[in-house]
């Protein structure tokens, strides 16, 4: 008998490998040695690539025994290392699922800054009349005496424009004390049809709860032919229920502006109570509040512009801003709105 | 305008008498709004008229009375003790508060031992009731006081009455009286007027003396009557009448002053006709003239001041002697006193402007100016003097002459009269058409107002108001009462049409969109406010005036626009003295303000309107011209940004840049090119925290730390941190172009340098915009880093710059090159090392 044979003993190596790979990587728990391991053996100079050294000294009859026994091994070590590594993978996420974050910590802040209420408002407002066809119109606050009082029919002794009420820059220069100017100043410089929105701040000497010497009004003005009262209380009412998202009705008090005629007080239906008779503050138990003023144009106002009286009519209404936002938010003091207190503001 | 609601229904004869919720429903449903109705006698209940039938002193006390009283004739007397000195002897009548009884003092009362003797409630004193503050004793009816036993006191007191308060628009001179507000109730309630009794057959004396009135100009004075009254006894109220006028003045607000005075003031809240009353004894000529005062003229008024007069002023002269000054206030000489016998009565009607004028410009506002300055009815002028003859003949005893001296140009032509003869029985022509016809056509009637309202509506509507109608068809011929001196125009009559029918009888409808609307440019200020709160801040509202000591706060030099503020001529308070120039005082207030109240973090902005003069003008100099009204966004951060845990990141510059960016951003585009340089230009700013941003070339605004001399003015400790942008001066993007998106990879590389620390960041990208290198798409700091250690003035930055082409993917060669040829522009013309 002869000694083992060079085949037979290079076999015996390479079956030797597949225990020797499973005894070295038992212990490993991580892919980065478990991959070290593999190297080690299947690597270009790996164990595997060392044995197979002697493959060109054997018989050449020997050879592709030799070679399947390689593979064989090659595949085992290889499926080995796939199932460790699998293992690891699961392991893992099991172990990533076992993380807890306390989701009850606060949020990470994102900017919240607010828009002004007053501003809100009044985009709202500009919003729901831009739905009838009214553009926004703007004219300057410090304004002639002209502008402001003369072309709207108050004219200089007139009782409705007694100094008290209007700050004087000088003689004949004043702060608007109504956005109405503004219906002057579009008059003058275009032709029917028109319809504008105006806001706006306006000024008059009064502070007190429900005044403050700086406020807010939008002003809406509409010249075409044919248009009447009716129009008037229509865009009114669509108004209040489009801002109050609630089916209120209106009322029209006739009342006197130099600048309307026929002029009328604008009243809606009371938001804080059950109507006529309740208990309520806000509207004093009658079921109204007023929001604003409003009227067909006075011909006066249309001889300043140079309007066609016959050809013409045309509707005015203002409200103040901040009535508004008190009537809806149940803002109680007109003075919050130019504190600029953030406890305030951030409430909107 | 306050209303008597007993002395409102006198006047008028209704179908069915209205409570007076009705009433005052009816009256601001047609357009007078009723602000308020008090219920007079609401302060008390249970009090009730009782006549004393016996009374003997209380056994344990010689102060007390027990007094039997009855509520019903031949009832059971009812014993009460009284503490008063004046119980009145039996037959006379007193006001007993009964058991139940509840005064305005909120007691209710309840049966009381008053030294062992119990007594079922009071007599009541006058303050008891809350009528007055006597207490001197208890009240006692008149011996002729009609209310009969058991009603309750407040008939007896004339408080079973409400008063209204009557909000009169100012072209309503018509309503300033009890008659005016009745045609009123009576249009609405369709009622009829009716006028009260100024028959003077009863009062009649001899013809007197002639006396003349001459008017100088028609357009000041449109008509004069003069009266006399001879045997008139003047002195305190005395009698049912006098007592019943003075009673009714109280409740609307005039203090009782004499029986003669208290009739002319009560003729004037009962027609609306001020009257006044002269002595007739201290007049000298039986010639009236009305003339307009010489410039310098003196002229006492009843007020016992020496007034200086100016020819705008108009006087009433006895021959050449002031006498009064029309409308206004009488003179002194002539005022009528206790001695006074002899009565010259005016009644008359002045130019509202005229009146208006004087009593402005002397500073005399009074019950009868401000009548006349919203017109008085020429034509009722002869009515209310025959009204205040009878009522001053019924309270004073005289009688009237016969004669009555009537100027009245607008209807005789002439403006002198001389006495004649009178009617004892005047029309009274508040119910009569006055001279102005107006045409209006049916057809505009129903345009106007969007109703289908015919002639017969229309005409019906105003007959109600004691319109004069003619004419059947679409052209009616109106005249309205002479009291409307504020209907002239077809409008106007549509207005009385429309306020008849009713308001709230037109059926809304939406006008028709007959145009699109127009184009405008979006407004600045609305986009910078969205992005600036959507940013973190806050956006306040400040007023637009502050006190010029709060604009001086900043700082700023003399020379610049923004130190020469706009001042008010007549502001509220030296706080609200000049117009801003500046958003960022009163931002600066604010945050002072949160600070008090422990808010230290703030982020506030405004955008809003400031206030610049134009041209040159000097402060001084009264502004002829309008403002230069700009738009400008300014914001201020103190304390700290929120972070998750922690109590928050310190706000520091960069915040305030941030911001100022993204109002930038929101007018220019988010592609705009801004730069940034170290500004000195910011008095208001930290030198040495202060960058100006320069948008195309142009500086736009500023940022930076607040100066802390600056802050320590406003009552700030801590840094506080602004922006200020000037919104005019940015230019506008139009819509974003969409850009290729990169079809090939990019990288970066990074380059440390170390550099003098005056070399600004902005230095650095400029001169890496500078090398022109083709494949750069964006440079990045990430790094300033200053340490000792790496030598006097000097930092270490590092930088990344991208690279990428649109067409390949590039290689590291192409790359390399760039990268090194920066670098050395970046080694040479910075200087810098590389690190
Ligand atoms: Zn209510």
């Amino acid at each position: 008998m002869s000694d083992l044979s060079a085949t037979d003993v290079t076999i015996a190596e390479l079956d030797a490998f597949e225990v020797e790979f499973s005894r070295v990587i038992a212990p490993l728990s991580d892919e980065q040695a478990i991959r070290g391991a593999q190297a080690q053996f299947l690597g270009k100079k790996g164990k595997v690539a060392e044995a197979m050294k002697v493959l060109g000294k054997l018989p050449p009859a020997d050879r592709p025994k030799v070679g399947a026994v390689a593979n064989r091994i090659k595949a085992t070590i290889e499926s080995e290392v796939a199932r460790r590594l699998g293992e690891l993978a699961q392991a893992a996420a099991e172990a990533d699922l076992a993380r807890v974050v306390d989701v009850t910590l606060p949020a990470r802040p994102v900017p919240a800054g607010r828009l002004h209420i007053l501003s809100q408002v009044r985009l709202e407002m500009i919003e729901i009349f831009a739905e009838l066809g009214f553009v926004v119109a703007d004219g300057p606050q410090i304004e002639t005496d002209w502008h402001n009082f003369e072309a709207l029919a108050l004219p200089k002794d007139h009782p409705a424009r007694d100094m008290q009420d209007t700050f004087y820059v000088s003689e004949d220069i004043v702060l608007r004390t109504h956005t109405s100017p503004v219906q002057v100043r579009t008059m003058l410089t275009q032709a029917p049809p028109i319809r504008i929105v105006a806001p706006g701040f306006v000024y008059r000497r009064d502070d007190d709860l429900t005044h403050s010497p700086m406020f807010t009004q939008i002003e809406g003005l509409a010249v075409d032919e044919g248009l009447s009262f009716a129009d008037l209380k229509g865009v009114l009412l669509h108004f209040v229920k489009r801002f109050f998202k609630r089916d209120l009705g209106i009322r029209l008090r006739p009342s006197y502006f130099p600048f309307v005629e026929p002029g009328a007080e604008v009243d809606m239906q009371c938001v804080f109570c059950a109507g006529p008779g309740s208990a309520c503050r806000v509207c004093k138990s009658t079921g109204w509040v007023e929001i604003g003023g409003a009227g067909m144009v006075d011909p006066d106002v249309f001889q300043h512009v140079k309007i066609d009286t016959e050809r013409y009519t045309g509707f005015a209404f203002g409200m103040g801003i901040e009535r508004m936002a008190m009537l809806r938010h149940d803002i109680n003091d007109i003075k919050f709105y130019y504190e600029g207190d953030v406890r305030f503001l951030e409430q909107f | 305008m306050k209303v008597l609601w007993s002395w409102l229904l006198e006047l008028c004869d209704l179908d069915k008498q209205p409570t007076v919720e009705e009433g005052a429903k009816a009256l601001t449903r047609g357009g007078l709004e009723i602000e308020g109705v008090t219920d007079l006698g609401a302060g008390f209940t249970g009090v009730v008229v009782a006549e004393v039938v016996g009374k003997r002193p209380h056994p344990e006390s010689t102060k007390l009375t027990l007094v039997d009283v009855i509520t019903e004739r031949g009832g059971a007397a009812t014993q009460v003790v009284c503490g008063a000195p004046n119980v009145p002897e039996p037959g006379r009548k007193v006001l007993w508060a009964q058991v139940g009884a509840t005064l305005p003092n909120g007691m209710t009362l309840a049966p009381k031992p008053v030294k062992g003797i119990v007594s079922p409630g009071m007599l009541c004193a006058g303050d008891e009731l809350g009528l007055d503050d006597a207490h001197s004793g208890i009240i006692v009816l008149e011996a002729d006081d009609p209310t009969p036993l058991g009603a309750p006191a407040q008939r007896a007191l004339g408080l079973d009455d409400h008063l209204l308060e009557v909000n009169a628009p100012p072209n309503r001179g018509d309503v300033l009286g009890h008659l005016g507000i009745a045609r009123e109730l009576c249009a609405a309630l369709r009622g009829r007027l009716v006028p009260p009794d100024a028959n003077l057959a009863d009062h009649l004396g001899d013809e007197g003396q002639a006396m003349t009135v001459t008017i100088a100009d028609p357009m000041a004075c449109p008509r004069y009557t003069a009266r006399r009254l001879d045997g008139v006894k003047v002195g305190q109220p005395a009698g049912m009448l006098a007592r019943r006028i003075a009673h009714r003045l109280r409740a609307v607000g005039v203090r009782s002053i004499s029986n003669v005075v208290d009739v002319t003031n009560y003729v004037m809240f009962e027609l609306g006709t001020p009257l006044h009353a002269f002595d007739a004894n201290t007049l000298k000529t039986g010639e009236i003239r009305v003339s307009h005062a010489r410039d310098g003229e003196k002229f006492t008024t009843l007020d016992k001041t020496e007034r200086t007069l100016v020819p705008g002023d108009l006087l009433i002269r006895d021959g050449e002697t002031g006498i009064a000054l029309a409308g206004v206030m009488g003179g002194l000489e002539t005022e009528v006193t206790a001695q006074t016998t002899r009565i010259l009565l005016e009644a008359a009607s002045f130019d509202a402007k005229t009146v208006r004028r004087t009593a402005r410009r002397l500073g005399l506002h009074s019950e009868a100016s401000s009548r006349f300055e919203r017109g008085v009815d020429p034509q009722l002028a002869a009515f209310a003097s025959a009204r205040a003859a009878k009522l001053l003949c019924l309270v004073g005893g005289g009688t009237v002459q016969r004669t009555l001296a009537d100027a009245y140009p607008g209807t005789s032509g002439a403006a002198t009269a001389t006495s004649a003869p009178a009617e004892p029985a005047v029309a009274a022509h508040a119910m009569t058409p006055g001279s102005t016809t107006v045409t209006v056509r049916v057809s505009r009637v129903a345009m106007l107002t969007g109703a289908a309202l015919d002639a017969a509506a229309c005409t019906d509507a105003l007959t109600r108001l004691h319109f004069a109608v003619t004419g059947t068809g679409d052209v009616l011929e109106v005249r309205p009462p002479s009291a409307r001196n504020d209907i002239t125009r077809e409008v106007d009559v549509i207005e009385e049409i429309l306020r008849m029918v009713g308001y709230e009888q037109i059926v809304s409808t939406l006008p028709p969109l007959r145009q699109a609307p127009g184009v405008r440019e979006p407004d600045r200020g609305d986009a910078v406010r969205q992005a600036l709160a959507k940013a973190g801040a806050h956006e306040a509202l400040t007023y637009a005036f502050q006190s010029a000591e709060r604009q001086s706060h900043l700082g700023l030099t003399a020379t610049d626009k923004r130190a020469q503020a706009i001042a008010l001529r007549n502001p509220m308070s030296a706080e609200q003295g000049v117009m801003r120039t500046s958003l960022l005082p009163n931002l600066l207030a604010a945050v002072a303000r949160n600070h008090s109240h422990g808010r230290p973090d703030v982020a506030l902005f405004e955008c809003g309107t400031v206030f610049l003069r134009r041209g040159e003008s000097a402060t001084d100099r009264p502004l002829t011209e309008l403002a230069d009204e700009q738009t400008w966004a300014a914001g201020v951060l103190a304390g700290k940004r929120a972070t998750q845990l922690g109590t928050g990141v310190p706000y520091d510059a960069f915040d305030a840049k941030a911001l100022a960016e993204v109002g930038i951003r929101a007018i220019c585009g988010q592609h705009v090119a801004i730069t940034t340089r170290a500004s000195k230009g910011a008095v208001y700013l930290h030198p040495g925290v202060a960058g100006e941003l320069v948008v195309d070339h142009v500086v736009v605004g500023w940022f930076g730390e607040v100066h802390p001399r600056v802050r320590a003015r406003f009552g700030i400790e801590a840094p506080v941190f602004a922006f200020d942008l000037d919104l005019g001066k940015l230019p506008a993007a139009g819509p974003a172009k969409m850009q290729p998106i990169p079809r090939f990879p990019g990288t970066s590389r990074d380059v440390s340098l170390l550099l003098g620390t005056e070399i600004p960041a902005a230095r650095v990208a400029e001169v890496i915009e500078r090398a022109n290198q083709p494949l750069v798409t964006g440079v990045r700091c990430l790094e300033d880093y200053r340490d000792g250690k790496l030598g006097a003035g000097k930092k270490s930055m590092l930088w990344s710059i991208a690279y990428r082409a649109a067409d390949r993917t590039l290689t590291d060669a192409e790359v390399e090159a760039a990268h090194e040829a920066i670098v050395g522009s970046l080694v040479e013309n910075l200087p810098a090392e590389r690190r």
